[in-house]
């Protein structure tokens, strides 16, 4: 079952994410914020990271170049969710492999996810 | 030596000067009120006002409603600054931080958090929330006071908001250098918002209740007239001088015309004139003496046609400049946005003549009638400072009878002139009669005169016939022969 990393401070947006994310069969760990995130991103090593942007001390933005910026870590697909910073993320493409806009749909969502996490790996 | 706090403004209109400059820079303020009362569009706003200035803001939530959904309804708000999101101003939620770790980790994240923004302000909305998650009172005093003196430390102001009402004797309210509170009440079948400052540490804000509204702009606070003028903002430089009251015969009435910087009360019933006198007053207009007029009834379209029609010309010193009229329906008007707006009108062109058709107008936007005395009382005597020649009209009630209600007790004796008007029956005739009642410091004619219309408005035409009761309306002859003493 292929891992999904979520950093989002809003417990009501985690908690949502997570339950559309398990129920199609993804195993979900989540973090209030970028550094939390990291740590996860560190221990469990997932195939893929779901990252708000405005997060409590460190930012998405933030948390994508620490991912990248370390070796046996920089190759995890990482995906923005947000509502008002998807242009800088647009504007990063090194940093973000999909940017989504809030609000976003569960079809959207699952779609975006399936294009970032190869068949073979699930 | 007293010593001036350092000031951040709020950039909400009429705030600055009930916080008398401003919130003090590294303070930390509650901000209360019921659900709706504003808090929200309150606090943003002088978040957005910061992050404009080019300041650092940060913005911790611990509620349940999205940040998205605030976005959303901020949206619709001239301020709001998408753009800005994420780079000078960060909305975050501890919610999680709060559930999983309690109140001192939320303090660390806070601290490191200003720190790591750079933020010069810090709103944390959901105090309530925090107590409901202490323990203990003396936990939620730990947590503002932990809160307040690491932001005083980096020179960060802070605003709590809280939708409950803290008492005055809780630990929150003990340890905040400032207590703004929201209101959004009924008044009879009207809502109105009113906003006090309730403790404000080493300032002399303005008390009591101000007056405040939502717009497109955001908040607009209208200061209590009384309170932010109770002393005038220009010295009074009085110089006897008269002005042109621009009805021909009037002036020598008045002794020489209306005195310079003085309000003139003119009343009488519907229809006997005082609009009309009000724009022969208007009609002398010019550039070197700015008129405006400020009305309740008539829009401005209508007052042009009645001028017009009584053959005054207003078309000239509109064209020109020289005259504004501002129409405020007899609608939800509230009585210090008319105060305001009336002075900013007469600041923005120096306005020399002023008529204020009617008083009325003002009483009826008074949700707190005895207070008209004292608001009266600033916006005259602000209007003598500014140098401004007034007329201000008041209706009668009744059309004839003894009874003549003047404005509530207390105001006639602010004004420093009367003039009544009334429709006299006399000899099966109805007359436009004049009377002038009181000049301050000045002779005057005491004899009643006959107004009449010709064909540049209205004029004082001859003193009236010897009977007695005019003033009631109800005239019964007099043997007694009428001389004019001008």
């Amino acid at each position: 079952m292929p891992l999904i990393v979520i950093a989002e401070d809003e417990f009501l947006l985690a908690d949502m994410l997570a339950a559309m994310l398990e129920d199609a069969g993804y195993e979900v760990a989540s973090a209030a914020h970028g550094r939390d995130a990291l740590t996860l991103v560190r221990e469990r090593r997932p195939q893929l990271v779901i990252t708000d942007f405005m997060m409590p001390l460190m930012t998405g933005l933030e948390l994508a170049q620490a991912i990248r910026s370390e070796n046996d870590l920089s190759t995890i697909p990482i995906m923005l969710v947000s509502g008002a910073q998807g242009s800088i993320g647009r504007a990063n493409p090194d940093m973000f492999d999909l940017v989504l806009d809030k609000p976003y749909t569960e079809n959207s969502l699952l779609a975006a996810v399936q294009n970032l996490i190869p068949p073979n790996s699930v | 030596m007293s010593q001036e706090l350092p000031r951040l403004s709020t950039g909400i209109s009429g705030l600055d000067a009930v916080l008398a400059g401003g919130l003090v820079k590294g303070a930390s303020y509650i901000v209360q009120g019921q659900p709706g009362a504003g808090k929200t569009i309150f606090s943003n706003q002088i978040a957005f006002s910061c992050v404009a200035k080019g300041y650092k803001v940060l913005y911790v939530t611990l509620l349940a409603e999205t940040h998205e959904r605030l976005f959303q309804a901020l949206g619709t708000i001239e301020f709001f600054d998408r753009s800005r999101l994420g780079i000078s101003i960060s909305y975050v939620s501890v919610f999680q931080t709060l559930r999983d770790k309690g109140l001192s980790d939320v303090v660390s994240l806070i601290r490191e958090e200003i720190s790591r923004q750079g933020a010069t302000l810090l709103v944390f909305d959901g105090l309530l929330n925090a107590r409901d998650r202490g323990d203990s009172a003396l936990d939620v005093k730990t947590f503002i006071a932990e809160v307040q003196s690491q932001a005083a430390f980096v020179g960060c102001t802070v605003l709590f908001l809280t939708s409950t009402r803290i008492v005055e004797d809780s630990p929150e309210h003990t340890m905040v250098d400032g207590v703004i509170e929201l209101h959004n009440e009924l008044v009879g079948v009207r809502s109105v918002r009113r906003l006090q400052v309730k403790k404000s540490r080493g300032s002399a804000s303005l008390g009591g209740y101000h007056q405040f509204e939502i717009t497109k702009n955001g908040v607009v606070v209208y200061p209590r007239m009384e309170a932010e003028f109770a002393h005038s903002s220009s010295p009074d430089t009085y110089e006897p001088r008269s002005i042109d009251s621009g009805t021909e015969g009037l002036d020598s009435l008045l002794g020489g015309g209306l005195p310079q910087g003085s309000v003139t009360l003119v009343f009488g019933p519907s229809g006997c004139g005082k609009t009309s006198l009000g724009l022969n007053f208007l009609g002398r207009a010019s550039a070197h003496e700015p008129a405006l007029h400020f009305g309740f009834y008539e829009t401005p379209a209508r007052l042009r046609s009645k001028a017009q029609a009584i053959g005054i010309d207003l078309e000239t010193p509109l064209n020109s400049g020289a005259l504004e009229l501002l129409w405020a329906p007899m609608t939800e008007n509230l009585l210090d946005k008319l105060g305001h707006r009336l002075l900013e009108a007469v600041k923005a062109r120096r306005v020399r003549r002023l008529l204020i058709d009617g008083l009325g107008g003002f009483e009826r936007a008074a949700i707190h009638p005895p207070r008209l005395v004292e608001f009266f009382a600033a916006l005259t005597n602000e209007l003598r400072g500014l140098g401004v020649t007034a007329l201000a009209t008041w209706e009668l009630r009744d059309l004839f009878g003894p009874t003549v209600t003047a404005p509530g007790p207390g105001i006639s004796s602010l004004l420093d002139n009367l003039v009544m008007l009334r429709h006299v029956e006399v000899a099966s005739r109805y007359k436009r009669t004049l009377a002038i009642l009181k000049v301050r410091d000045g002779k005057f004619e005491q004899v009643i005169h006959e107004i009449e219309f010709g064909r540049n408005g209205l004029f004082v035409a001859a003193p009236l016939g010897a009977v007695s009761g005019a003033t009631t309306g109800l005239a019964s002859p007099s043997d007694r022969t009428v001389q004019s003493q001008s």
